[in-house]
């Protein structure tokens, strides 16, 4: 389980995040819609969980841990408005 | 670059431009056997020289073209405006692979399938409707790349493909990650993604339907990319970013951005005082930096943003001016290609020289070999304090004289080259434009074998451009008013070069509309060039000469082909840099007529040398009147200048010392040394400390971020190594 829900209702990604994680993002940002989510663990992100970041918009907390996240997909998720 | 291909690249040029004059003749005289057959050994040739070196998409491009010729010569298909057009796009297509041949030795990636193009452009226009998905090369980019390369303008210089992905919407269940698969693209300068379609809301979100759209710029090939993104399953388009995107970007060198960056600097300066002065400085400053690079058009838009704030005593015009210049690369390529301007740079870097030239050169060389061992002779002669010494130095001066002498007229010699290579263009620009602005057009070429100086053949095209444009869309009416004016319903623009003295003629003449003073007057006072009463005293030469003004124009409406701004002043400002004068006569109804008189030869100029303020400069000796000393009773002010009165003459007297900011050496008291002189009608006197010598040099213009100093027209190196800078009379009387 990558998708933890931290004691401050923050939502964590940790490690590679598969596609089975983009279901479970979704439930945590539909229970709690103005959740951050922290991904400053996080190693890698399959399509699917960047579909839900993309389209849900949370506060992010990074920068993630890999390079290829920070230089590519953090910068598209940050100019994709609300 | 070996031999061989630099031979190729000369020949080929030549077979094309040959080709190309050919075919705009057969438009003209469709059944013109001997004609014909001449193009088709052009192509033949062309062809045949790109198979040899292995350059096997220019073969195959120019072989579609000679099958058209092929076709005509047997009568199976005659050769239609359409054809010929596609023949000029080939040569056109054969000149651009050229270039880039010159610069890498190779032809680009893209040349595969622009040669498609070009095959499929014969085969008929039903393929160009339906471009190839995976590899579409067109001239014009699709609104998605310029938009990736504005965004990411950063990198955008480095891109040599753009990759837009469409992953299917049910990829993502067969195990697919689109998004990893972009980010692992060889070469990735950049990543997009959006939304194809809108999200809507996140509760019937399902994120395992892809709904991504991927941009990507890479700084690999076309088919490294295609090769990466085979097998994925969705639409997918790779394409090759054209070379001009970045000509743009490339033309503005480091320095000038620097420069520019710097003015930037200077304006946002907090500082209450010399508000005027600084942005009157940096305005001037960054446009002579543009114009250093060639880029007229920018360097009149800051010009023009300086003047803009200075009215409105804001330096935020300027300022966005120079921040866009910064920021706004790639689509300013992209919103203006001017294909027929960019091809002025074509000039020729190689030439070809005649035979005998080169031997008399090489017997030259000879006899200067001779003289150099005799001065070794002089040497010992001069250790040994032979009494014999001045006069042996006498006559080996003036055998080096002579021979100098000769060098310079034969490397003269070689240099002129006829006026053909610059005019036979304007048949294929006219065609163009006349069919752009809907006018019919007859051009007449007077005089294509007037010689001219290398340097001048080279730099006349982009001011005829202009000229010619402005007579096409100003100065020719449309047939219908043509006719109702009582005129032939097709106008006809004639180009006449011919020699006079030391001079080389050159007149655009249309038989249009004319231009009316009245509507220059008016103009005129709307721009705030003049006001009423200086137009009242100005004769009619005068009047049209304000055409020539920076910022100048009567024509409201931008078209396609004139008026973006650049206009009459870019000619005059060409024209005046390589020392010639340009001037216009017109009657309404009748047509206009602009006159370019050139210099035969740019490299040896006759000047006197002057002493001011114990600093040299060069007079061009043609505006030199007469130098004289004045005595100090004929010396008066005025206001705050000084006139001095000469053989009852009135002029106004230029102390050089002081006009140039240096400190003046000489005793007071007895008078002036003056030097008379007149350019443009314009009389004047020049106080100087001391007149030196008569030289003959060769005036180098000015180069680099010092184009366009005022006054200045040129530097030369003396005997002794100073450098000397030449004045710009006329400027200097204004």
């Amino acid at each position: 389980m990558t998708v933890q829900s931290a004691a401050n209702g923050d939502i964590k990604l940790i490690g590679a995040c598969p596609g089975e994680d983009a279901e479970p993002l979704l439930q945590h940002l539909l229970a709690a819609p103005g959740a951050t989510v922290d991904w400053r663990d996080c190693h890698g992100v399959h399509t699917a969980v960047i579909q839900v970041l993309i389209a849900a918009r949370p506060t992010l907390l990074g920068p993630p841990a890999d390079a290829r996240l920070r230089n590519w997909v953090e910068p598209v998720i940050a100019r994709t408005p609300r | 670059m070996n031999e061989f291909l630099q031979q190729f690249l000369i020949e080929s040029r030549e077979l094309a431009d040959a080709a190309s004059s050919g075919l705009l003749a057969l438009e003209q005289s469709p059944h013109d056997a001997e004609r014909l057959a001449e193009v088709f050994r052009a192509l033949h040739t062309l062809k045949g020289g790109a198979g040899v070196v292995e350059f096997f998409a220019m073969e195959r491009a120019v072989h579609a073209a000679e099958e058209v010729l092929t076709e005509a010569r047997m009568g199976k298909h005659p050769l239609t405006t359409e054809r010929v057009g596609h023949c000029l796009t080939c040569l056109d297509q054969v000149l651009a692979w050229l270039d880039t041949i010159e610069r890498s030795e190779a032809l680009p990636d893209t040349a595969a399938s622009e040669a498609d193009q070009i095959v499929r452009r014969f085969e008929g226009d039903r393929a160009l409707s339906a471009p190839d998905s995976s590899s579409s090369t067109e001239r014009a980019p699709a609104a998605w790349v310029t938009g990736l390369l504005k965004g990411h303008h950063a990198v955008a210089p480095r891109a040599l493909t753009a990759v837009r992905f469409v992953p299917s919407a049910d990829c993502l269940h067969q195990g697919a990650d689109p998004v990893a698969g972009m980010m692992s693209l060889p070469d990735l300068l950049a990543l997009d993604f959006s939304a194809h379609l809108p999200w809507g809301p996140l509760e019937s979100l399902d994120p395992f339907s892809c709904n991504l759209i991927l941009m990507a710029l890479c700084a690999a090939p076309v088919a490294d990319l295609q090769k990466h993104l085979r097998g994925q399953s969705g639409e997918c388009e790779v394409v090759a970013i054209p070379a001009a995107i970045h000509d743009f970007e490339s033309s503005l060198p480091p320095q000038v951005t620097a420069v520019i960056k710097a003015q930037q600097a200077l304006l946002g300066e907090e500082c209450s005082q010399g508000f005027a002065g600084r942005v009157a400085s940096a305005g001037l400053v960054a446009a002579n930096a543009l114009r250093s690079c060639g880029r007229l058009e920018l360097s009149q838009r800051v010009s023009r943003a300086a003047e803009q704030s200075l009215l409105a005593l804001s330096a935020r015009p300027l300022e966005e001016a120079l921040a866009q210049l910064l920021t706004e690369k790639p689509s300013l390529a992209i919103a203006a290609p001017d294909e027929l301007a960019q091809a002025s740079d074509l000039a020729a870097r190689t030439f070809r020289v005649d035979a005998e030239q080169v031997d008399a050169l090489v017997r030259l060389a000879g006899e200067l070999t001779v003289v150099n061992n005799a001065f070794g002779h002089v040497v010992k002669l001069a250790q040994l304090g032979d009494p014999s010494l001045p006069d042996v130095l006498k006559e080996r001066h003036e055998i080096l004289q002579r021979l100098v002498g000769q060098l310079q007229r034969s490397v003269l010699r070689m240099r002129v080259r006829p006026l053909r290579a610059v005019l036979q263009r304007f048949p294929r620009v006219v065609r163009e434009m006349s069919a752009t602005l809907d006018k019919s057009v007859k051009l007449v070429i007077e005089g294509e074998e007037t010689e001219a100086d290398k340097a001048i053949v080279e730099m006349l095209f982009e001011p005829l451009v202009h000229l010619v444009r402005n007579a096409i869309d100003h100065g020719i009416e449309s047939e219908k008013d043509r006719i109702a004016a009582g005129k032939a319903p097709i106008g006809t623009l004639r180009i006449e070069a011919r020699r006079r003295a030391d001079q080389v003629l050159i007149e655009v003449d249309d038989d249009g509309a004319g231009i009316d003073p009245a509507r220059i007057r008016e103009a005129a006072v709307a721009r705030r060039l003049r006001t009423d009463e200086q137009l009242l005293a100005m004769t009619e030469t005068e009047t049209f000469d304000l055409i020539f003004a920076p910022g100048f124009s009567t024509v409201t409406q931008v078209t396609q082909v004139s008026g973006r701004g650049v206009g009459m002043d870019a000619v005059r400002s060409a024209v005046e840099r390589i020392g010639g004068q340009v001037s216009i006569t017109s009657a309404v109804g009748r047509g206009t007529r602009v006159t370019l008189s050139l210099p035969f030869s740019v490299m040896m100029t006759h000047l006197m040398t002057v002493e001011a303020g114990s600093q040299m400069f060069g007079l061009p000796l043609e505006a030199i009147i007469e130098t004289t000393r004045v005595p100090q009773a004929a010396i008066s002010k005025v206001g705050g200048a000084s006139v001095v009165v000469l053989r009852n003459r009135t002029l106004p007297l230029i102390d050089l010392a002081g006009v140039l900011g240096v400190q003046a050496v000489r005793e007071d008291g007895d008078g002036a040394t003056v030097v008379v002189a007149a350019a443009n009608g314009e009389w004047g006197a020049f106080q100087v400390d001391r007149i030196v010598e008569r030289l003959d040099l060769m005036v180098k213009p000015l180069e680099g971020l010092l184009v366009g100093t005022p006054g200045i027209v040129g530097t030369t190196l003396l005997g002794d190594g100073r450098v000397l800078l030449v004045l710009d009379v006329a400027e200097m009387l204004q």
